[in-house]
């Protein structure tokens, strides 16, 4: 200690606990291991540990024996716990490293712990007749005190106090009373029933129980339990034990020929020295394991979502929304008026009012539906305009006249607004009829209030995809040249909400649709008004992600949250809303769904409580969550719980990738200095190594352990194809629509010949494992940063493709030296494993499962991509489709 | 001047590059000028671009309070067409000064000043890259090329700080000292570098002649020159502007006193905003003394190597400048590749560039979630700029450590290769 004096030194020295707490002998701590485990257990709820193990006398039967050995190991709680741990542990080694660990195992599990018990119990059960239950390892501690008090008596018979000798074989009788007196729920008669067996044992009485020396030794002898355990105190004291001879200069050094050579190592520490030794293990086994690990743990982590305990009620952040607070007075004369629009609406379709769902087609938006509904709305007393536009994706054009009217706040400056929007046809392409004259009568019924503080806009565009992206866009200024700018504008928008009554009856639920484009999210605030509204005040339920029945149940969240992963993973716009998302404009879609007694009155009735709530608001909704998954309408996980999933998943992939790039920064010549008694060297590691020093480090200094990484190649290669995927990218979203289905059958066949191509190409040029696993390397670390980063804006497209990467981690080149039959069946089979992975066969196989066309799809992410500012397809052509073909690559390797 | 192929290749495969960048993204520039990774107040093309609009038409640039750039910068700009509605002769110009840049790098990397100057040869001198790999590592740096087609006008100090180094591995100490002149009136912050660079220039001097010129002599005169050469340039300037005060107060005012706390990758702007104005005087001081510190203590420790003291503050400038952007990193990565020979003794390598990568990911989606989709907040841009500066500030750390233990590997030959543990 190199202290200086003029401290004084430390009165408790913590490395010295620490060097006593490593050379806890064998037993002791296998017995300190089993009562921490019995303890960790006793912590759950579901199975009664102390129920179980404790000395319970009306419990006892032959079928219950177990409890005599039992109940020393368990303990009631953790103070009980760590006291006896405290007090038996010192006993413990002290009679283990004097007599060897065989014999304490032979004694406490046998007659140190049986007799006590049935001393306890016979007193208890036929002399005192009551039942009380005791547990715990104090037992052992009064009995080991009990024989050593023996001891000492025997060199120093009694304790001198003044006049007084007291005999000190007492001393665990007193620490007896004082531990009853002062320790709530001790047995007395228990502890006075150990220190009895301990005078037994101390006396020498119990020594008939011990087996004999000869049978132990020679069993320690053919076992050679001395050098296969660790911390294992031998029988024979003359040579190994405490108070015999020391260990001598004379004894293999290293070799684990005595007990006491394990001075200051530790099982962890030695843990840890053994992988420090065994680089196999380290860069090859673990990173597969850990990965794997993280993979699972994920996924797993996602499904304990819609449990109680991970998701959260619902609750509204931000009070000045006041949800509910106010009476709805949309109702009476004004269904009149309803009806009025209707059949002016109605009439202009030239059907006769009823059927219109079954036809489909017929009723496209007039001009002349148009100029109604322009008419009513300056009849109302309303600003109107009209805008025009044009959009052609995928050699289809969409085009349409948007229709909007604003009604200037009474009690605002313009310069925030609400909008509402009718759109003529719904998402699904159902006539909206219902939900455009309910918009109608809204503006004539809102135009009468002078409470507005904000403008009020209603937009009717002619359909539910193309209409309000061109409109919000124009308001923004962000217009395309075939869009026409706005004539008429108001303040920042503070939210939207969409009208959606295709139905021709009464309805049973509102259906409320929030997904935006690329997976953002309105605040949750809008929807829990709107649940609120709609649920508590109107009476109507409310529901999401089209689970029209959901009990609340576990798979009912699941599904619920799953819908909605699958939804925002996909990106694309899922309602007229979707278009105000990009603009940080807060909307969602109310729908109405099934049979029930809900008229449009009470739709009216929650949109004007809604735009009501939204009126009230003081600055633009930010209080509550922008990223959450919803599983019921009053559940949800905000992304605190949820995105470790897939940062754990993410992550998966960049600990391969700094585990491939450790291992490839090492040459064999560390590998080769592995402790004598490692045993041999594991094959693959050594083949991949020493064809590693063959091609790369022959200029290398032998002793040097860095060796260079070669990381043109692989960064070039990696970067390129990166680069690469805007090929598809571009393919994909510029063709004409006809085309889709040949270039998706032809990515395919893509997909399967040009990973071989690179491989051929790869193992032409000699390239060399280093590289290969370079390659792999920084394709993972790539996937990794990308994943992890896409992670936070969309969260359920970064869980899906990082599980649809997944075996991207484990795949690899194999090694040369497996027979070649095995290599290329194993190869040919990774290939096709990975070939059904791939993103045009996923994509072909989700569009069968789903029962959706290719072209469908493709013409609609051509879309999303065109109109939308979708950008899913990025993610798969230049995020994953690289990584993908980097994997099918490096299996293909081994073919060649 | 003899052709090299392979500097032909890299050169004009950059250049290539860029055009077609050009080409197939016509909306690259715009969309990079305006993003704050690329832009900072005193480097912005868009600032410029007010500048020059207000130059054109007779006003001082600096009315309005937006345009904190060097005046000569607008009589160069007003020559070339409007960026607006030519992009391509903007686009030129900056791409073949990328190209000057990487001359300038070749020059230097070619006088392999880098592993052995007067006082110091590495004993690892073999390794090093050749002056094509080197002008590759720039040229195709996604940095440097966001930076070009961004239109940063720190390109220019870029092209002021490469030309007084190749001038000084030249022995042409005076021109050293004009084009450090020329960085220094642009941006001032060079100015720090005048102690190395002119122990630099001492150094060739000394190298070629073999004797030694009065070390207080030599820097007082090329004190001096770089003195005129800054005077010379606002002088010029004067011409331009006019009022005196009024240039130095919105170019060098601006720059000191950091009135502009846009978001940029750097450390000065969230600090500045959160603090209390009282104690703002105060930290601005210790944040450029600071920054200001570091000249002094490098030379003195490694003075040795002034090359690398050079490499190393353009490190802790992009890392502690008040306005720092990718295009600081940009010539920092630019220098760093000399020192191929440190590399190896390099520690933390993997996790450093780990940490940029993510930063440079996160960095745009966090501003995105925090300015447009208003989902995020400015404290999610401020983390990732943290791990971009702790990034950065690990690689300069651990390549100066790299180079002390080159040096100490020289003096104590007998333990090279081998773990020790400074006590």
């Amino acid at each position: 200690m190199a202290s200086p004096a003029a401290l004084p030194p430390l009165p408790f020295n913590p490395s010295r606990v620490r060097s006593y707490l490593l050379r806890l002998p064998l037993f002791t701590r296998l017995a300190v291991l089993v009562i921490i485990v019995f303890w960790l257990l006793e912590l759950q709820t579901v199975w009664s540990v102390v129920q179980w193990g404790s000395l319970i006398p009306d419990e006892m039967g032959l079928s219950s024996m177990y409890r005599l050995n039992t109940y020393p190991l368990i303990h009631t709680g953790f103070f009980h716990t760590f006291i006896n741990l405290l007090a038996v542990t010192p006993l413990l080694e002290r009679f283990e490293a004097e007599h060897g660990t065989l014999t304490a195992i032979a004694l406490f599990t046998g007659p140190l712990s049986t007799f006590p018990a049935g001393i306890y119990l016979l007193i208890e059960k036929f002399v005192l007749h009551s039942n009380t239950a005791v547990v715990g390892a104090s037992v052992w501690a009064f009995l080991l005190l009990g024989s050593e008090s023996i001891r000492t008596f025997k060199s120093n018979p009694y304790f001198i106090l003044g006049k007084y000798k007291i005999p000190t074989w007492t001393s665990p009788l007193f620490a007896c009373v004082l531990v009853w007196i002062l320790v709530a729920n001790t047995s007395f008669l228990g502890h006075l029933c150990s220190v009895l067996i301990g005078y037994l044992l101390g006396l020498g009485y119990l020594k008939v129980f011990v087996p004999p020396e000869k049978i132990l030794r020679w069993i320690e002898g053919k076992l050679n339990l001395l050098g296969r355990l660790p911390h294992y105190v031998s029988v024979d004291q003359k040579t190994y034990g405490r108070y015999g001879v020391l260990p001598t200069a004379g004894a293999p050094a290293g070799e684990r020929g005595t007990p006491m050579s394990f001075l200051g190592d530790d099982q962890m520490a030695a843990a840890i020295r053994k992988l420090r030794n065994n680089p196999h293990f380290l860069f090859v086994r673990l990173p597969y394991i850990l990965s794997l690990l993280f993979i699972i743990a994920g996924v797993v982590w996602l499904f304990l979502l819609p449990l109680d305990e991970y998701s959260r009620k619902n609750y509204i952040s931000e009070n000045a929304l006041l949800p509910g607070q106010v009476h709805a007075y949309f109702s009476g004369s004004e269904q009149h008026i309803f009806r009025g629009y209707k059949s002016e609406l109605e009439g202009l379709l030239g059907t006769d009012s009823g059927e219109e769902v079954q036809r489909p087609k017929s009723e496209e938006r007039t001009p002349v539906i148009s100029d109604k509904i322009q008419s009513i709305l300056k009849a109302t007393g309303l600003k109107v305009a009209t805008q025009n536009y044009e959009y052609t994706s995928s050699g289809i054009t969409h085009q349409g006249e948007n229709i909007y009217a604003i009604i200037q706040a009474p009690r605002g400056d313009a310069t925030e607004a609400i909008v509402l929007v009718a759109a003529w046809e719904t998402v699904d392409g159902e006539l909206n009829l219902n939900g455009v004259t309910l918009a109608l009568t809204l503006a004539r019924y809102f135009k009468r209030w002078s409470l507005w503080s904000k403008d009020i806009i209603f937009v009717f565009p002619p359909d539910s995809k193309s209409g309000t992206q061109a409109w919000i866009d124009a308001y923004h200024d962000m217009q395309r040249a075939s869009v026409q700018p706005l004539p008429l504008k108001s303040g920042a928008l503070q939210g939207g909400l969409v009208i959606e009554y295709p139905l021709n009856h009464r309805f049973q639920n509102i259906h409320i649709v929030y997904d935006g484009v690329n997976g953002q999210l309105p605040n949750l605030d809008l929807f829990n008004t709107a649940v609120s509204i709609a649920g508590g005040q109107m009476g109507i339920g409310t529901r999401l992600q089209e689970m029209w029945e959901h009990d609340g149940s576990y798979e009912k969240r699941l599904q619920t949250m799953l819908r909605g992963m699958v939804k925002q993973g996909f990106g694309y716009a899922t309602g007229a809303h979707s278009s105000f998302m990009p603009y940080h404009i807060d909307a969602i879609t109310l729908q109405t769904q099934g049979i029930g007694w809900q008229d449009e009155m009470a739709l009216g009735r929650t949109v004007e409580g809604l735009t009501r709530s939204l009126n009230n608001l003081l600055e633009h909704l930010h209080q509550s969550f922008f990223f959450y998954l919803l599983m019921q309408t009053h559940r949800f996980v905000s992304i605190g719980t949820y995105l470790p999933s897939a940062m754990l998943i993410a992550g998966n992939f960049t600990i391969m990738a700094i585990a491939l790039w450790l291992r490839t920064g090492y040459s064999t010549n560390p590998f080769s200095d592995t402790a004598p008694g490692q045993g041999e060297k594991p094959d693959g590691m050594s083949q991949t190594a020493s064809k590693d020093a063959g091609n790369i480090s022959t200029t290398q200094n032998p002793s040097n352990k860095v060796i260079e990484r070669q990381l043109a190649l692989p960064l070039t290669l990696v970067i390129g194809l990166h680069l690469a995927g805007l090929i598809p990218l571009h393919i994909f979203n510029n063709t004409s629509h006809a085309n889709y289905t040949s270039a998706t059958y032809a990515s395919v066949v893509v997909n399967t010949l040009l990973p071989l191509l690179l491989a051929g190409v790869l193992s032409q040029y000699r390239t060399t494992i280093q590289q290969i696993h370079l390659i792999k390397s920084v394709s993972l670390l790539l996937l990794g940063l990308f994943l992890s980063a896409l992670a936070t804006l969309n969260f359920s497209l970064s869980f899906m493709i990082g599980l649809l990467c997944a075996p991207l981690s484990f795949v690899n080149r194999i090694t040369a030296d497996t027979t070649p039959i095995l290599r290329y069946a194993l190869s040919i089979a990774g290939l096709f494993f990975l070939n059904i992975l791939s993103p045009p066969v996923v994509l072909l196989a989700g569009c069968a499962y789903f029962g959706v066309s290719i072209e469908t799809v493709l013409t609609e992410a051509a879309f999303g991509w065109d109109v939308w500012g979708m950008w899913t397809q990025v993610i798969i052509w230049c995020v994953w489709w690289p990584a993908w073909i980097v994997g099918a690559a490096l299996v293909g390797v081994s073919l060649f | 001047m003899p052709v090299n192929r392979r500097k032909a290749a890299v050169l004009g495969g950059a250049l290539i590059l860029r055009l077609l960048l050009l080409l197939l993204f016509p909306s690259l520039p715009d969309l990079l000028t305006g993003r704050v990774e690329v832009s900072t107040p005193v480097t912005s093309f868009k600032r410029l671009q007010e500048g020059l609009f207000l130059y054109n038409r007779n006003v001082s640039p600096y009315d309005g309070g937006l345009f904190h750039q060097a005046p000569l910068l607008l009589p160069i700009f007003s020559l070339l067409p409007n960026a607006q509605e030519y992009p391509f002769p903007t686009a030129l110009f900056y791409s073949l000064l990328d190209l000057l840049n990487a001359n300038a790098l070749i020059t230097i990397s070619d006088s392999a000043q880098a592993v052995s100057g007067r006082l110091y040869a590495s004993i690892r001198k073999e390794i090093t890259w050749d002056g094509a790999v080197i002008a590759a590592w720039f040229l195709f740096n996604p940095f440097t090329i966001a930076t070009c087609l961004g239109r940063s006008t720190a390109v220019f100090t870029s092209t002021g700080i490469l030309y007084a180094l190749s001038a000084a591995v030249q022995g042409q100490s005076l021109n050293s000292m004009l084009a450090l002149g020329l960085a220094s009136y642009l941006s001032i912050y060079p100015a720090l570098l005048f102690i190395p660079l002119v122990l630099l220039c001492y150094d060739r001097q000394a190298q070629r002649s073999n004797t030694t010129p009065s070390t207080a002599l030599f820097v007082v005169k090329h004190f001096a020159v770089f003195l005129l050469s800054v005077a010379g340039l606002l002088g010029v300037s004067l011409l331009i502007v006019g009022d005196f005060a009024r240039l130095v107060s919105a170019t060098y005012g601006f720059h000191l006193l950091v009135p502009d706390l846009t978001p940029n990758i750097g450390l000065w702007w969230y600090f500045f905003i959160e603090i209390f104005d009282s104690f703002r005087d105060f930290f601005l001081g210790v944040f450029w003394l600071h920054l200001t510190a570091y000249a002094g203590s490098l030379t003195v420790r490694l003075r040795r190597q002034p090359l690398f003291v050079i490499t190393s503050l353009l490190g802790i400038f992009a890392v502690f400048k008040p306005y720092p952007s990718i295009a600081d990193a940009s010539l920092y990565f630019a220098l760093l590749p000399l020192y191929r020979h440190i590399f190896p003794l390099m520690r933390y390598t993997f996790f450093s560039v780990s940490a940029l990568l993510y930063a440079s990911l996160l960095g745009p989606a966090f501003y995105h979630l925090w300015i447009y989709a208003g989902s995020g907040n400015a404290n999610f841009f401020y983390a990732i700029t943290l791990v971009w500066s702790l990034g950065l500030s690990l690689i300069i750390a651990d390549t100066i450590f790299a180079a002390l233990r080159d040096e100490w590997e020289l003096e104590n030959p007998e333990k090279r290769g081998k773990t020790v543990k400074q006590v």
